[in-house]
This record gives structure tokens, C-alpha cells and sequence, in this order.
């Protein structure tokens, strides 16, 4: 078992620094002041591990990615003293580079494609497309409802 | 745009201000708030304390995607106003700033003039980072997207580049006021022919991924929350426009890089 841990550190590792990196990237695009966007980087990092343990552990994208938004979204609410009101956007910020653009953009090209097929046999390809655009709503709802819940079971203040 | 009616409270000199001008102020904070990205709820929480920190009892709000809507109320008179919403974006600190002035307000002692002066002022200083650095950052963001997504180390640099590129004509374009839409399938489309041509020129064995990731930085991630947020919130109408906006941006976005993928021969 510590085997298994210590053989998934350098991918976790991996995981949360990009996750960082790219939590803070986005922040500077939302204008976050420089203190919030350590915060991000941290959020970002804290998603992307929990994400990536849970996936590791067995748990599908959709759950890992539920996982990752109610842990980044509970942690940033109970760093209330440090961040302030800010705590929601933070969570927000760590969240998102779990936001499935990607598989947005296969969904897309996959119906394209099937659009302009004239043989007939594009039967795989809707499925792949429309596989993809259900986990494109899915992993949405997942990063949505996993920020909002302990956000109102903990009555997180707005002002 | 707003609509003037008559406003009987005026003829009451026992009040200092008239509920036209309290109306207006609250309206002015509430979009300001609307437009730096904050939900539903903030926004007419924000002009609700701004409204009663001047004395007066709100009656009820309407948020549309491009209008805000506010009736405000003091003894028997009531007074319904409306304000038109700019372009939607995301600025974390004035959106925060104009927050603080908020909750000053709310003590009630500021006046109508104060708040305006002040949110104006919070307007124009507040501090933006410079665009050459939203434009790197933003492309560090997106190589990293990449990373996530499984490309290799080759396309780590063409991915950055071409975001930061994507990202610095996307800053032009809206700053003239362009499309929001038709400018995302331009960036889309530039960034993925930079992204994409630059990890093949590099010798990346995920030229694929690598485009992808190049128009990653058009997800609106903020408003696709939000758009929850305001459902969950009881505001289904401003959700369901702020999901229809994210789900045209990223169309536009995928044409874009469709586009890209047929100037690079490129099939997937």
C-alpha cells in the first residue's frame, strides 16, 4: 500500500503544480491581487491532488472532480480569517483548470465531423461525441455542485 | 437606460435625498458588480445595502443578463428604475473593492454623491495587471492545461506562446469593441494554427493536444459556475442566459480551432 502511495507521488506532484500553475494563470487573467493569487495557486494545487488521488484510488473523473471541488471549496471556507470574503472566489479560481474545455472541443469536432460524413458510418463517432459532451455536463455539475455545497452548509458570507 | 418617473418623495423635504437618486446609485453598484463577475445574489445583496444604508426599503429586483431592475420604497412612495448592464467580465478586485465600499455604505453615512464619486473612482484606479503579463500568465495557464491533459514536454513552449499570443489579440480586439463571439473564434482559430503548427515544427508527438490546449484560455470557467450559482440561488433566468453565453463562446471557440485544424490538414 505505501508502495502504491509513494509510486503515485511523482505523478501527483506532477498533478498539483500544473494545477497551481494554471489556477494562478487564470487568476491574473480575473484580476486577482497578488497576496489572492498565491491563494489560487494553492487552491489549484489542492483540487488537482484530490482529483488525482481519487482517480488513482479507482473513482471516475466525474466523482474525482466532485471530490476535488467540495474539498478546495470546505478548506477555502474554513481559511475565512486569512482570505476574507474572497474564500468563494478562491475556490473557484483552484477549480478552475478541472473545467472541461477540452472535452468541450472534442464533443464539438466529433459533431462536425459526423456532419459532413457522407458514407453512413459514423455510428462510433456520435457515440464518442456525445460520450464526451455528457462528460463535458457531468464534470460542470460536478465542479458547480461540489463549490456550492458547503459553501451554503457553511453559510459562507458574500460581504 | 433608464426610465424617469415623477417621484413624490421629492416634495418631502423632511428627506435629504429623493428615491430617483437613491435608485440610481444602487443600480450603478449593482452593475458594477454585475460586470466584474459577481453572481446574482451578490449584486442585489450589494445594492440592497446601499439602498438601506440611505434610509429607504427595497421592494424587489430583477436582474436580466443586460439589465437591472430595483423598486425601492419609503412611506407610500415607491419608485421602480432600471439601468442597463456593459459587457460581462471578470475583475476579482474591483469587484472586492466596490464590495468594501458597499459595506461602508451600509452604515449610512455615506451620501448618493460619496458612493458615485467613489465608485467611479474605484472605476478607473483600482489596478489591472499589465496586459503583456495577463498575456504571459494566461498562456503559462494554458501550457499547464496541457500538461493535464496528457502532452508532452515538446509542446509545453509552442502552447504558452501561442496563448500568450491568443490572449494578447483577444485584449485588442475586445478593447475595440468587437464581438465577443466572433472574437473568440479568431483567437480560437490563431491560437490553435500557432499552437499546433509550432509543436509539429518542434517535433511534438501530441500536435492534437497541443492545440487544444493553445484556445483553452476562451473556457469562460467563472460564468459557467455562476450560471449554477444563480439557479441554485433562484435566479434560473440570468442562470440559463449565462449557460446559453458560455455554450455560444466555446462553439465559436471549437469553429475557431476547426478552422485551424483544416488550414493545418490536420484530422481528427
Amino acid at each position: 500500500m505505501t508502495a502504491t502511495w509513494i509510486a503515485m507521488l511523482p505523478h501527483l506532484a506532477h498533478q498539483a503544480a500544473f494545477g497551481a500553475l494554471a489556477a494562478a494563470g487564470f487568476g491574473v487573467l480575473f484580476n486577482f491581487g497578488w497576496r489572492t493569487l498565491a491563494w489560487c495557486a494553492v487552491a489549484g494545487a489542492l483540487a488537482l491532488a484530490v482529483r488525482t488521488v481519487v482517480q488513482q484510488t479507482g473513482g471516475s473523473l466525474e466523482a474525482a472532480t466532485f471530490a476535488a471541488a467540495f474539498v478546495t471549496s470546505f478548506t477555502a471556507i474554513l481559511a475565512l480569517r486569512w482570505l476574507g470574503p474572497a474564500c468563494n472566489a478562491v475556490a473557484l479560481a483552484g477549480c478552475i483548470p478541472m473545467v472541461p474545455g477540452a472535452f468541450f472541443g472534442q464533443a464539438m469536432l466529433g459533431y462536425m465531423a459526423v456532419a459532413a460524413d457522407t458514407t453512413g458510418s459514423s455510428t462510433a463517432q456520435i457515440v464518442a461525441a456525445s460520450q464526451a459532451f455528457v462528460r463535458v455536463l457531468s464534470i460542470v455539475g460536478a465542479i458547480g455542485a461540489g463549490l456550492a455545497i458547503p459553501a451554503y452548509l457553511l453559510k459562507s458570507r458574500q460581504f | 437606460m433608464t426610465m424617469i418617473q415623477p417621484d413624490p418623495a421629492d416634495l418631502e423635504p423632511i428627506h435629504p435625498y429623493s428615491l430617483a437618486r437613491i435608485s440610481h446609485v444602487a443600480l450603478q453598484a449593482g452593475a458594477v458588480l454585475a460586470q466584474s463577475g459577481a453572481s446574482v445574489r451578490v449584486v442585489h445583496e450589494g445594492a440592497r445595502m446601499v439602498a438601506e444604508g440611505l434610509g429607504v426599503e427595497v421592494l424587489g429586483m430583477r436582474s436580466g443578463y443586460a439589465s437591472f431592475e430595483i423598486t425601492l420604497a419609503r412611506g407610500h412612495h415607491s419608485f421602480t428604475r432600471m439601468i442597463q448592464i456593459g459587457p460581462h467580465g471578470v475583475n476579482h478586485r474591483l469587484d472586492f473593492a466596490v464590495r468594501e465600499l458597499l459595506k461602508r455604505a451600509s452604515r449610512g453615512d455615506m451620501t448618493p454623491d460619496a458612493i458615485e464619486a467613489e465608485l467611479k473612482r474605484l472605476q478607473s484606479d483600482t489596478p489591472r495587471h499589465p496586459p503583456w503579463l495577463v498575456a504571459i500568465a494566461t498562456g503559462a495557464a494554458c501550457a499547464a492545461f496541457g500538461r493535464l491533459l496528457g502532452s508532452d514536454w515538446l509542446s509545453f513552449g509552442p502552447v504558452l506562446a501561442a496563448a500568450s499570443i491568443g490572449q494578447g489579440v483577444r485584449h485588442l480586439l475586445l478593447g475595440r469593441r468587437f464581438n465577443v463571439f466572433v472574437v473568440a473564434a479568431i483567437v480560437g482559430c490563431i491560437s490553435a494554427a500557432l499552437g499546433g503548427l509550432g509543436a509539429r515544427l518542434i517535433g511534438s508527438s501530441t500536435t492534437e493536444l497541443a492545440m487544444m490546449a493553445s484556445i483553452l484560455l476562451l473556457v469562460p470557467g467563472v460564468p459557467s459556475t455562476n450560471a449554477q450559482t444563480d439557479v441554485m440561488d433562484g435566479y434560473p433566468t440570468m442562470g440559463s442566459a449565462r449557460a446559453v453565453t458560455v455554450i455560444m463562446i466555446m462553439v465559436f471557440a471549437v469553429t475557431g480551432l476547426w478552422l485551424a485544424e483544416f488550414v493545418l490538414r490536420i484530422h481528427t
